[in-house]
């Protein structure tokens, strides 16, 4: 059996965070939000390049699996995942989180569902124009329309890809 | 509204990060952003920025660090192998550092990879400042007990410590018995507890 060694270092951040004047909880919060506010245009550049890059990137696959592209595509989305939320368009960052969820499932299955990867990339594109959350109600019944598209090849069964 | 579990955005609990020096290794320029927004919103002012992993052993290397945020970088994980090679880099402190890794998304097969890299924390991503400043807090706490074994180094995972699962016998020296046995004497004099729920006077 492989020896265990135990042990408890000091941790010199936790005397740092205590140390006299730093910034109460609620005023640092306020300040990073501020930040985050500042990077909306870029956030907002960056989005639209993602979801083009996205686009093309799914049009290569012509209707059927192609393991670059899917994994092309998942490192695509997964990699904007965050953005949406930092300038406000949290409703984004699910549909991102979705199609990431998708491409993986995609690429473990080593099959293809056109129809899915366009579902989502149209709701991304139609989120992004509207800034998401304009209609609330409206957001939530597509994003929970695009957890079910992707959910769909979590089960153990994987369901007939249409080509598409 | 509180979107947090335990911290809430509304408190005035002071703390202080000026002073702490602390690495971001992020290859997303807007990622990198977002991170040096937030951390300098909390007052850090000493913040080493990397853009790949290879920067970031660098800087291991060079500088005394009190806070890694390191993201996963992409599908093929690199982020999880700079963690596991910095703790066992042998590096002190660093080695030791309190590590908050973030990630985008964690494909299927790289799970057990981000369970087992020695991070303090893995959070996933969309960041929020609250959520952040509580992860921050959270892995800085003292006392937590660091493993060393041949397929993991790290902190400690077992963090809620529950006890030894139902039915089996304790790995830790301190594992105790689930057999407690019937108590054969007071644990504290009846004073005592009658003092401790004596009634008070409250204004409500």
């Amino acid at each position: 059996m492989s020896s265990v060694k135990i042990h408890i270092p000091v941790v010199r951040l936790a005397k740092l965070l205590r140390t006299p004047g730093g910034v109460p909880v609620a005023d640092a919060v306020k300040r990073a939000g501020a930040g985050l506010e500042s990077l909306r245009a870029e956030c907002l550049d960056e989005l639209r390049v993602t979801l083009d890059q996205a686009e093309l990137c799914a049009g290569r696959a012509n209707g059927e699996y192609d393991a670059a592209v899917a994994d092309e595509l998942y490192a695509i989305a997964s990699a904007a995942i965050g953005v949406p939320t930092a300038c406000g368009l949290a409703p984004i960052d699910t549909a991102l989180v979705s199609l990431a969820d998708l491409t993986d499932y995609l690429r473990t299955r080593k099959t293809w569902d056109a129809n899915a990867v366009a579902v989502h990339l149209r709701a991304f594109r139609l989120l992004l124009h509207t800034e998401a959350g304009k209609d609330a109600n409206g957001t939530k019944a597509i994003l929970e329309g695009l957890r079910r598209v992707s959910q769909r090849y979590a089960k153990s069964e994987a369901p007939r890809a249409a080509a598409g | 509204m509180k979107d947090s579990m335990g911290l809430s955005p509304d408190s005035r609990a002071r703390f202080n990060l000026e002073r702490a020096s602390v690495l971001i290794l992020e290859e997303s320029t807007m990622g990198m952003s977002i991170l040096v927004q937030i951390l300098t919103g909390f007052g850090a002012k000493v913040l080493h920025r990397a853009e790949n992993v290879e920067e970031a052993q660098g800087l291991v290397a060079k500088v005394e660090l009190d806070l890694v945020v390191a993201d996963a970088l992409g599908p093929t994980g690199e982020g999880y192998d700079f963690v596991r090679w910095l703790r066992r880099s042998r590096i002190e402190p660093n080695c030791y550092v309190p590590v908050l890794l973030t990630a985008g998304h964690t494909p299927g097969n790289a799970v057990q990879k981000a369970r087992d890299c020695g991070a303090h924390f893995v959070m996933t991503k969309p960041l929020t400042p609250i959520t952040v400043l509580e992860r921050v807090l959270w892995i800085a706490r003292e006392g937590r007990r660091f493993v060393e074994c041949d397929n993991y180094m790290g902190p400690d995972r077992r963090f809620k410590n529950e006890g030894v699962p139902a039915g089996q016998v304790g790995r830790r020296r301190d594992d105790l018995v689930g057999d407690v046995g019937e108590a054969n004497e007071p644990n504290m004099e009846q004073d005592s507890i009658d003092g401790m729920l004596k009634t008070r006077r409250v204004t409500l």
